[in-house]
């Protein structure tokens, strides 16, 4: 079953001339990994509002076409039973924040689906050691470091357990340790949880790997949408959209360009570095070289 | 100079105006009877026109914040204002003053000062200071969390407790707003310190303009955040149960609550009708203005 479906989906935000996003037509399927990409002002940050259904329910503005969340119509739900069913974590955390200690902030979403306060305890257990957060409980929200904040914008999200996990641009404000410690998280939650995670993100080079569907929102309309083998095939095409492929992808399309590489361009560091050895061959004193 | 080990260990809490230690013996008692010596300090200070009474009051606060380990030196970001109260309502009584013929009057640098026109300003003066002091002393030492927990012990119904809500963690935001841009404006080389008064006024007015435009950005900002997170203003969930309260049951309400909120309720209540029905407090009753008034007959 597919945990999203959108179908010819448009939307022009009230006072605006063109729309937003249009003719969208997207299917994610449940359990999956999903990266949306593409540059700034684009679409990809309405798109995942619109799986969320921040928009229409929160905006004013010129809606076309059909988003379904495993089956349900987004604009028929409720905010509660969306927030069940969707989590989203914003890109500027403080933007999240309602509560004033971060024991609080994680129990809010918790709070308003009615859980046991038994059930809310093991959650914020749970989803404190998942995230690193234990010794931030009875601080402020706006006290903490950047990649605290939004590690504690994450917990708060996860702790709902909602089926569909949407992060829109979560390492956009961290440095690169605070990156890496939230893409080990997603890691994690790939790892430990059946959730669909969509992930907007501009750093291509750490999301791929994790992808198992990598979607290029350009120019309000859908690019390219393909599992990452298949995503970073013409690496001319998505530099011209803005995305920058890893370094080693850029690396073997060039030699492929240049006839030196007949192989398939990958997102993963490892299968390109398999890719380049066996095209050296053997190092010297090892292989059959004279 | 290293700092002392003990020092070093203090974890410090933030409240709504100030910091204190998270092992402050005042989080033994329930935000309830917190919530309760602002509403007692606040009250209890309109039926009592004696000063000696209110100073007593403003005393007694500094004791409670003293046993509840609130640094002291914290309240001096209060002196311009208790200064600047002073300098107008004595300003005021000196200029327009209540020409009553039956009252006291002495000259002073050239001017007909009346005495019990004064001394009534005096006396409200420390009746404004002993509710001042009680609304400092109670957000220095609580939180936002622990006024709403309060407020829903009250039963108050979720309607009002979600405006509050918001309207505190609004007000949490405002301060940390200004505290960054304050930051902001340290950081590129501002030495308040060298500004004089009327500069300093002119700079909490320029604070302005950028604290109303985050916090009008913010509103949109929270909106969408309380509705992805599933909050409604029934306060009740999908299939109309209740909504739950996990902070609520953090804190327990215990007989010493219940007997410091008796004792408050029966004071506030005796001072009341001590006022009403006998004229109990008034400021003709104060020892300091029968002493002032009999120097100045003599």
């Amino acid at each position: 079953m597919d945990a999203a479906t959108i179908r010819g989906l448009g939307w022009k935000y009230g006072g605006r001339d063109t729309f937003a996003i249009t003719d969208v037509d997207l299917s994610i399927p449940a359990g999956s990994f999903v990266s949306v990409v593409g540059p700034n002002e684009h679409g990809k940050t309405t798109l995942v509002s619109c799986i969320k259904g921040i928009i229409p329910h929160s905006f004013h503005g010129v809606w076309r076409g059909q988003v379904e969340i495993f089956g349900q119509d987004t604009r028929s739900l409720s905010a509660q039973r969306l927030a069940q069913e969707t989590g989203f974590v914003f890109a500027d955390p403080e933007a999240q924040f309602t509560s004033m200690t971060v024991e609080e902030e994680l129990a809010f979403g918790l709070e308003n689906i009615g859980l046991s306060l038994r059930e809310i305890e093991q959650r914020l257990s749970w989803v404190s050691a998942l995230t690193g957060i234990d010794g931030l409980w009875d601080k402020s929200p706006y006290e903490i470091s950047g990649g605290q904040k939004q590690r504690v914008a994450i917990a708060s999200v996860l702790a709902m357990k909602p089926r569909i996990l949407i992060l829109d641009e979560p390492t956009s404000m961290l440095d690169p340790l605070g990156k890496d410690a939230i893409f080990s998280i997603l890691l994690q939650i790939k790892r430990e949880t059946d959730m669909t995670v969509i992930v907007v993100e501009h750093n291509v080079e750490q999301v791929a790997p994790l992808s198992d569907l990598m979607v290029l929102v350009y120019s309000g309309r859908i690019a390219r949408a393909a599992p990452p083998a298949e995503f970073f095939q013409d690496c001319d095409q998505l530099v011209e959209h803005g995305i920058q492929p890893p370094q080693a992808t850029m690396f073997l399309d060039r030699l492929r360009r240049e006839g030196a590489f007949h192989g398939r361009l990958s997102a993963r560091f490892e299968d390109d570095l398999e890719a380049l050895k066996a095209l050296l061959g053997p190092p010297a004193g090892q292989g059959t070289r004279p | 100079m290293a700092e002392r080990p003990d020092a070093a260990k203090q974890r410090m809490r933030r409240t709504l105006l100030g910091v204190v230690p998270v092992t402050s013996p005042l989080y033994a008692l329930h935000p309830l009877t917190r919530l309760h010596t602002l509403v007692f300090l606040g009250v209890v200070s309109l039926f009592i026109d004696v000063p000696e009474i209110n100073i007593a009051l403003v005393l007694l606060i500094l004791i409670y914040l003293r046993w509840a380990r609130v640094d002291l030196s914290g309240l001096r970001i209060y002196l311009p204002l208790t200064v600047t109260v002073a300098i107008f309502m004595f300003t005021v009584s000196i200029a327009f003053p209540n020409r009553d013929p039956s009252f006291h009057t002495f000259r002073f640098a050239g001017i007909t000062l009346y005495a019990e026109s004064l001394y009534w300003t005096f006396a409200s003066y420390w009746r404004l200071m002993a509710m001042l002091f009680g609304t400092i002393q109670y957000f220095s030492t609580n939180r936002e969390r622990e006024t709403l927990v309060a407020i829903r012990s009250m039963r108050i119904p979720f309607a009002v407790t979600y405006f509050l809500s918001l309207a505190l963690r609004a007000a949490g935001m405002f301060l940390e707003d200004m505290r960054t841009i304050r930051e902001a404006e340290r950081a590129r080389g501002l030495d308040e310190t060298s500004l004089s008064l009327r500069d300093r006024a002119k700079l909490y007015a320029m604070y302005m303009i950028p604290l109303f435009t985050i916090a009008i950005r913010r509103t949109d900002e929270i909106s969408n955040a309380l509705f992805a997170r599933g909050y409604t203003i029934s306060g009740k969930i999908e299939g109309g149960g209740k909504r739950s309260d996990y902070i609520h049951t953090k804190y327990v309400f215990r007989r010493r609550d219940a007997i410091l909120i008796t004792v408050m309720d029966v004071l506030l209540c005796g001072a009341a009708a001590a006022r009403i029905f006998l004229g109990a407090f008034a400021v003709a009753q104060s020892p300091l203005r029968q002493y002032f008034l009999t120097a100045l007959s003599g």
